[in-house]
């Protein structure tokens, strides 16, 4: 199977495929306001026709360059490309006004395919054995994951938990519609047959991530927007001496490991890991002062642990079926679409597609740092792509996504519904993510809760350990991070109190 | 002045509370299985869970929202108030992607993919332009609509199997 998937990565057409999947997954990353999620949205239709993997691997690569080209504007402009990348801007900025524009991308680039190694091997080392742990999941124990995983939505809910908490209830909300699981009687279908199968997940997260980001720029037309782009950079070799390398070595598996870490637990992504990663490294520096100023440190922090969360992320995702971000969610629904079903079985159904998924991941670092070290001027000449006209293409490859999901005009529909809802959710600063985790988990809390509820009279929760040590976690999770959000609450409601005095203040003038 | 701020827990949370009621409201609608293998939670269990909770959380913010515009106007703060109007013309660039697009997806059916592609691109680039650069964007953007429309119809409807909406098209024999 090992040497399956290594061949079927190796077909001349899945190289070539790769290869145009890192190189459009830079351009999308190094656009402010682009992701890696709307790169994977936008040719998610493209793979309909091809086989699993070359789709997969595909819809990889963009992954790997979306997550990864970030680090080029955070760098020349001090914008993160992507949420993955905000902590590369605060050494990374500072470096290339230094006059060392070449070290920091070259660090950020080299660093960003270390991470992203590390993330595979971890990736490559934990699945099969969460694979061979959920095997012996039955109903309690899926259930009780479900209701774990759906707990770290207080987590990440940051000091507004009734917010993250509605999105996830929204998310859960929505996979309510469609027939019932078990006995199949439909539900909030409002006898539209369309419905009968609930609303797709990939529809969704087009409405979720592509459609309110175009509303976003919609919002910005009027606004100036001046940045001046650094276009005559030059990296001689690798940007930095062999010697910082050794230097970096403890800090880059430091945040490898904090990458992965974060990015198997679900719905937290690289913009998390980046900052705690970046945190981490400072506090334990012996030249913790000098962070911000411009040292490598900072770059190496914040890139070597968003690229590591990406095999993070794909643990759960390919071992449980759970997404750890945004992008994951989407490659879940890609994994779908060619009929990939991920879960404890997936090396049993779809081993070959697996190893073609880690070998696709690492010929994709390959291709991510040769195409960023040696083609750096043109994904900078390719910051100046005016984003009125890109933005509208991207619209009309999204609705392609929703039409191409299941031959149906009718999911263009929902695509629309769902965009609006976004965009009224950002509005109201109702986290989005949260949503996908709800959706996502709904379903399966409840089909196994109602199963669990058909066993209970013959089978005690008291037989099934795994089951009472998740809710024993979910209990911890649950207190602790309530206590840590109801702190941050206070804290965040006193300044709120304290802007709205002022403003009080002001509207007396 | 950021009075908004109690708005952007008592709106959404006022709309929230009313859609968790009338969610909760259609729940008796769902028909039920009492035959062989009915599980003892029916299928009204778990909306009525989120519907529940849902309502609970939408109250909690609607509260707190009430409290933090009572600390406000305490404050000496004054309540602006913004029309509809003025609202939506802050937003117009927004409303309009909507409008284009709801249009577009609205009319592919009909029309086809082709044709609304080109239409719609054409407009939300304008859209995405502020006016006073219109003069110069109408020829390159009516090129990148054309080329945007064709090519991706092309390639998707032919190359990649998507079915596409032909749309008045046919009357060509596509």
């Amino acid at each position: 199977m090992i040497l399956e998937g290594l061949m079927q990565v190796l077909q001349p057409m899945t190289v070539v495929l790769v290869a145009i999947g890192v190189a459009v997954g830079i351009i999308f990353g190094s656009i402010p306001g682009l992701t890696a999620t709307m790169a994977i949205v936008m040719f998610l239709p493209v793979t309909y026709s091809m086989t699993a993997s070359e789709g997969i691997s595909m819809l990889m690569a963009l992954y790997i360059g979306g997550i990864s080209g970030g680090l080029i504007s955070a760098i020349l402009l001090n914008i993160p490309g992507t949420p993955s990348s905000v902590a590369t801007c605060f050494d990374g900025k500072p470096l290339a006004d230094k006059g060392e524009a070449g070290k920091a991308l070259g660090t950020g680039v080299v660093f960003s395919f270390l991470g992203t190694i590390i993330g595979i091997g971890l990736l490559v080392i934990l699945a099969p054995v969460l694979c061979d742990f959920a095997l012996k999941f039955q109903a309690y124990e899926y259930c009780a994951l479900a209701l774990f995983s759906l707990s770290m939505v207080i987590a990440l809910t940051g000091h507004d938990m009734p917010k993250g908490l509605i999105s996830a209830v929204l998310g859960a909300l929505l996979a309510t519609v469609g027939l019932a699981p078990i006995d199949s009687r439909p539900r909030f279908t409002f006898n539209m047959y369309q419905l009968n199968n609930g609303f797709a997940l990939v529809v969704l997260l087009i409405g979720l991530f592509a459609i309110s980001e175009v509303m976003a720029y919609a919002e910005s037309v009027r606004q100036k927007q001046d940045f001046t782009i650094r276009s005559n950079v030059k990296i001689k070799g690798v940007g930095f001496t062999f010697k910082e390398f050794i230097g970096q070595i403890r800090n880059a598996a430091v945040s490898a490991i904090i990458g992965v870490g974060i990015g198997i637990l679900p719905g937290i992504g690289g913009g998390v890991s980046c900052m705690i990663s970046y945190t981490v490294s400072k506090n334990t520096s012996k030249r913790r002062e000098l962070y911000g100023t411009g040292i490598m440190d900072g770059v190496v922090a914040s890139e070597t642990a968003n690229n590591g969360t990406i095999g993070g992320a794909m643990i759960p995702l390919l071992s449980l079926g759970i997404p750890g971000d945004a992008a994951t969610a989407m490659l879940l629904g890609g994994l779908q679409v060619h009929n990939v079903a991920p879960g404890p079985l997936i090396y049993e159904k779809n081993g070959v597609v697996v190893y073609a998924i880690f070998f696709a991941m690492v010929l994709s670092a390959i291709f991510m740092m040769l195409f960023m070290l040696l083609g750096m001027r043109f994904f900078i000449s390719v910051l100046k792509v005016p984003k009125n006209y890109l933005l509208p293409v991207v619209v009309v490859l999204c609705a392609i996504g929703a039409i191409g999901n299941a031959n149906a005009l009718f999911d263009t529909y929902c695509m629309v519904g769902f965009g609006l809802m976004s965009y009224l959710m950002i509005k109201a600063k109702i986290p989005t993510v949260p949503m996908i985790l709800g959706f996502i988990l709904g379903p399966t809390f409840e089909q196994n809760l109602r199963r669990v509820s058909q066993l209970a009279s013959s089978d005690s929760f008291i037989g099934h350990p795994i089951f009472c040590v998740l809710i024993v976690a979910t209990i911890f999770v649950v207190i602790f991070s309530v206590r840590a959000n109801l702190k941050d609450a206070k804290r965040a409601q006193e300044r709120e109190l304290a802007e709205l005095s002022q403003a009080a203040g002001g509207g007396d003038e | 002045m950021k009075n908004k701020q109690y708005r952007l827990d008592i709106i959404p949370g006022i709309v929230l509370a009313l859609f968790s009621i009338g969610y909760l409201a259609m729940i008796p609608q769902i028909q039920t299985f009492d035959g062989m293998g009915a599980t003892p939670l029916t299928n009204h269990f778990i909306p009525t869970l989120w519907g529940s909770v849902l309502l609970l959380l939408s109250l909690w913010i609607v509260v707190r929202g009430l409290r933090k515009r009572k600390k406000f106007l305490e404050e000496g703060g004054k309540v602006e108030k913004t029309s509809f109007r003025d609202a939506l013309m802050e937003k117009r660039e927004v409303a309009a992607s909507f409008l284009s697009l709801t249009i577009y997806v609205a009319l592919m059916g009909v029309v086809g993919f082709a044709p609304m592609t080109v239409l719609y691109v054409f407009v939300q680039i304008l859209i995405l332009t502020p006016r006073e650069k219109w003069k110069k964007n109408i020829v390159p953007a009516l090129v990148t609509a054309v080329i945007t429309g064709c090519v991706l119809f092309y390639i998707f409807r032919y190359m990649l199997n998507v079915l596409l909406p032909i749309g008045i098209l046919s009357v060509f024999g596509l």
